[in-house]
């Protein structure tokens, strides 16, 4: 790819003359910032996006690709973020329903499944391809959603954050299959923000900044934290180098620093004294079609302290969220936020009462894609006549809170008056944290707020929830980073099938340990 | 300024217009009925629909003389109904719904006006207009908060249910005005005349321009305060955006779709209400000539935007006379008229502004 440039509307520059050169039979990483540009690299790559300008080559050839059709006609393939299935269909379903295989327009399922099972079979994986999608754990989906690449053909395959929403058992097998794709002579595209995958595992890396090719450099020749310098650019490289290499290891012991996160270890001393925020007692919640329930969930979040909830994807947590916020009905148990029963009451009330919620979907359920970054501050705040709400809207507060929001947690945009749609992934997650801690809320639930931040902007995001910690904030942290709970949070509830399986206090927290109650739901012996 | 002078001139609704009007030129040039002549046949529909402006301006300026020409007023007259019900189809779509069913919640409002205007004996002239207009607005709201409420709660389509309380609202008032509403004195069926306490101030002749039209502005002026100033409006646009997002913000969605479609159906019920105390004065059986259908092209037109309705309305609301004119005075098909509202809406419906106007580069988006 070279002299790919893309802006998007309201003038924001995503990709400025990118270019990016992956060989065959190695995998190969991009990193950045948020914002950086590597998505929309992707996208174009994959046909999504088409560029203003630049060149795409592969094998030696021009290639033209204007849709994500002739890009898998290339040999393109693209595992993305989050699943594209179809939960109600079956896997192998999802899997024909681009390109059905059909002899005389009746599909040939048992065919299409021999072939597909052949795939899997050369990468060592087994995939339940009558399963409906809904059932199958992200890992699978993923490992499924590779395969479906390959058998249509892909030779060249993009990954965008593939290790985000996974365990760590998880993570390791899935770059044990990378690398034997890259053996067999396939092209990995790499996109992550740990930087300690991109030296375990990629070859080669290429560095975006602001939309620009910053370096390309093999991984020997490197380090994490020389990529982590080159990320933000030159001269704000304070302690990068420790900053990067601590983090996210395996084998880390859980006492070791742990940056980004550093800058708000669990406050020292007992919280004894302090009032809870949040309590949960004995809260139920029925199983729906699309998802599981909760059982006798009882917790605790106190002012000053970071609660974090593990646990692997669909253990209950999404649920258990919804509960608390007043999405969803318990059936049995009370919801008590700041000091008050708040079982029966609507969101709204609950927002009033100083519940600050950052949702798990930035863009489903958190912004409006079609407002400007001031409307979507206002979202939430409706009611609050310091953000410019209440029964008169107020522009001009309204201006001026969305402005201070957004230097709070550095979103960065020309102006709140743009739509929240030509933001990055990254500046709408930090818009969507921005949105939940302004106000001075007495209780923060955050569902994986960091995902799809970089080490620097997660950094700042704990950087602010420190200082709102210092003030009385409690939080319940929901992540699936197990590197992330171990690092920020006082104490952790790790959940599993919709229980909790144990709640333990950081100090004594072991990762193994947790990974095993994770996967099992029983504390080891 | 100049921006929104830019904006408007690129719009998709100005490219629609433009290529109606070119298509219309064409459709004429090509067929023998008129003899071909376009700028003829076109400038009779303009002088139809509007008067003879420039006319008007020059006698404005030499002499003072402020009249409007007696065609325009009738336009706005026309234009009145288009108005209110435009805006009415346009709240809802901001809530992400559409309100098909203006129609019946005009009649229905229509007959409400039409029964508290003759019913009401010894009201201040005032009190009882205002009365009167508000029991059609109400009524209107009632009819369209049926379909807003099996929307939120039950899942109903609206578009389904609002077509079926057409039916409903149709034959209903069909049946009250053929029977036990019906003015016994009245050949056609109709109901009794208002009283003249309850009649909108209307000019005398044939334009039937009444206050209502200023009541239709002043509709256009509150939807432009409710979505740019009032948290409802804010609230209405973001479950019109995305109400899962909404949700999670605290917005409690059905109650603001059932509001946005009661204040929808109020506005709709409204035109309704000035229809019958500002022009016939009585519900006449089957008086909508649809206007309660126009309004759907009227909101698309001006691009759900409360100056933009005021625009496609009046424009509307003139091409129905001007063609009128144009047929009896240039002898081309008064259906002409009818093929540009369709081409202007087909092209802003396939947004096709984006083959025609391209973004300009900014420089420093450039590769160095």
């Amino acid at each position: 790819m070279a002299g790919i440039t893309k802006v998007y509307p309201g003038n924001v520059v995503a990709n400025d003359g990118v270019t990016l050169e992956a060989e065959g039979g190695a995998i190969h990483a991009i990193v950045g910032e948020n914002g950086a540009g590597k998505s929309t690299l992707m996208n174009v790559l994959y046909g999504v996006v088409r560029p203003d300008e630049g060149r795409i080559r592969l094998h030696g050839r021009e290639a033209d690709i204007r849709s994500p059709g002739d890009a898998i006609g290339y040999g393109i393939g693209m595992v993305t973020q989050h699943s594209s299935q179809i939960p109600a269909l079956s896997v192998v379903d999802n899997i024909l329903l681009p390109r059905e295989s059909s002899r005389a327009g009746v599909l040939t399922r048992s065919r299409a499944i021999r072939e597909l099972e052949a795939v899997a079979d050369d990468l060592g994986v087994s995939v339940p391809w009558q399963s409906r999608a809904a059932t199958l754990s992200v890992a699978a989906l993923q490992k499924a959603e590779i395969v479906r690449a390959l058998y249509r053909g892909a030779r060249v395959l993009i990954l965008d954050e593939p290790s985000a929403s996974l365990a760590p058992q998880e993570a390791e097998a899935l770059f044990g299959l990378l690398h034997r794709l890259a053996d067999a002579g396939h092209t990995v595209i790499l996109v992550t923000h740990r930087l300690q995958e991109v030296m375990d595992h990629a070859s080669r890396v290429t560095v975006l900044r602001r939309g620009r090719n910053v370096a390309e450099l093999p991984t020997t020749a490197t380090s994490a934290g020389e990529l982590s310098a080159l990320m933000v650019g030159g001269g704000v490289t304070h302690g990068a180098g420790s900053l990067v290499a601590d983090s996210a290891g395996p084998d880390t012991p859980s006492d070791a620093p742990r940056d980004p996160w550093s800058v708000i270890q669990p406050s020292p001393g007992a919280p004894s004294r302090r009032l809870p925020v949040l309590e949960l007692e004995h809260v139920s919640a029925d199983e729906t079609a699309d998802s599981r329930g909760v059982t006798d969930v009882t917790l605790e979040v106190l002012a000053g302290e970071i609660v974090g909830v593990a646990g692997i994807d669909g253990s209950g947590q999404r649920e258990l969220c919804e509960v608390i916020v007043g999405l969803r009905r318990p059936k049995r148990g009370r919801v008590v936020i700041n000091g008050r029963d708040n079982t029966s009451r609507p969101v709204s009330a609950r927002l009033r009462e100083g519940l600050g919620f950052c949702p798990e979907d930035r863009q489903r359920e958190g912004l409006v894609l079609d407002f400007t970054l001031a409307e979507n501050l206002l979202l939430g705040h409706q009611d609050d006549p310091r953000s410019g709400g209440g029964v008169f809207l107020r522009p001009d507060t309204m201006e001026a809170a969305a402005s201070s929001a957004m230097k709070l947690m550095d979103v960065r945009a020309p102006s709140p008056h743009v739509a929240a749609r030509a933001l990055s992934g990254g500046n709408q997650q930090k818009l969507l944290l921005a949105r939940a801690l302004v106000g001075g809320p007495k209780l923060l639930v955050a569902m994986q707020p960091t995902r799809g931040l970089d080490i620097h902007a997660t950094r700042s995001a704990y950087d602010v929830i420190a200082t709102a910690r210092a003030g009385g904030l409690g939080v319940l942290l929901f992540s699936l980073d197990l590197d992330e709970i171990l690092a920020v949070a006082n104490r952790i509830v790790v959940m599993y099938a919709g229980r909790v399986a144990g709640i333990v206090e950081r100090a004594g927290a072991d990762r193994n340990a947790l990974g095993h109650m994770m996967t099992t739901g029983e504390r080891p012996e | 300024m100049t921006r929104l002078v830019r904006r408007v001139l690129l719009s998709r609704q100005a490219l629609g217009l433009a290529m109606a009007g070119a298509a219309a030129w064409v459709i004429i040039a090509m067929s023998r009925l008129s003899g071909g002549n376009s700028r003829e046949a076109l400038s009779a529909m303009l002088i139809g629909a509007f008067g003879d402006l420039p006319d008007a301006v020059r006698r404005a300026v030499t002499s003072g003389d402020l009249s409007i020409p007696n065609e325009a007023l009738r336009a706005l007259a026309k234009a009145t109904p288009l108005l209110l019900s435009g805006l009415a189809v346009a709240l809802a779509m901001r809530a992400g719904l559409f309100n098909i069913g203006a129609e019946g919640q005009l009649l229905v409002g229509a007959f409400a006006a039409a029964w508290a205007g003759a019913a009401w004996h010894g009201l201040p002239a005032g009190l009882h207009v205002a009365g009167s207009l508000a029991v059609g607005a109400a009524a209107g709201a009632a009819w369209a908060a049926v379909a807003g409420a099996l929307k939120a709660w039950r899942g109903a389509h609206e578009v389904i249910v609002t077509i079926m309380l057409n039916y409903v609202a149709i034959q209903l008032t069909h049946y009250l005005v053929n029977g036990p509403a019906r003015d016994p004195d009245s050949l056609a069926p109709a109901t009794r005349v208002v009283l003249p306490t309850a009649r909108l101030w209307a000019i005398e002749g044939g334009a039937n321009f009444s206050t209502g039209f200023g009541l239709a502005l002043a509709a256009a002026v509150g939807y432009h305060f409710l979505f740019r100033r009032l948290r409802l409006g804010f609230e209405i646009r973001a479950v019109g955006r995305n109400p899962q997002a909404a949700r999670c913000a605290g917005i409690h969605v059905p109650r603001t779709m059932v509001t946005a479609m009661a204040l929808s159906g109020a506005l709709a019920g409204l035109a309704g209400a000035v229809e019958v105390l500002g022009v016939h004065r009585r519900f006449l059986d089957a008086f909508s000539p649809g206007y309660g259908f126009d309004q759907i092209a009227v909101a698309l037109l001006g691009n759900l935007n409360p100056l933009g309705i005021v625009a496609s309305a009046c424009l509307f609301g003139g091409l129905g006379s001007g063609a009128v004119h144009m047929e009896a005075f240039t002898n081309t098909p008064r259906q002409i008229a009818g093929i540009i509202q369709a081409i202007a809406i087909l092209v802003v419906a396939v947004r096709a502004r984006r083959l025609f106007t391209a973004r300009p580069r900014d420089p420093e988006g450039q590769v160095q």
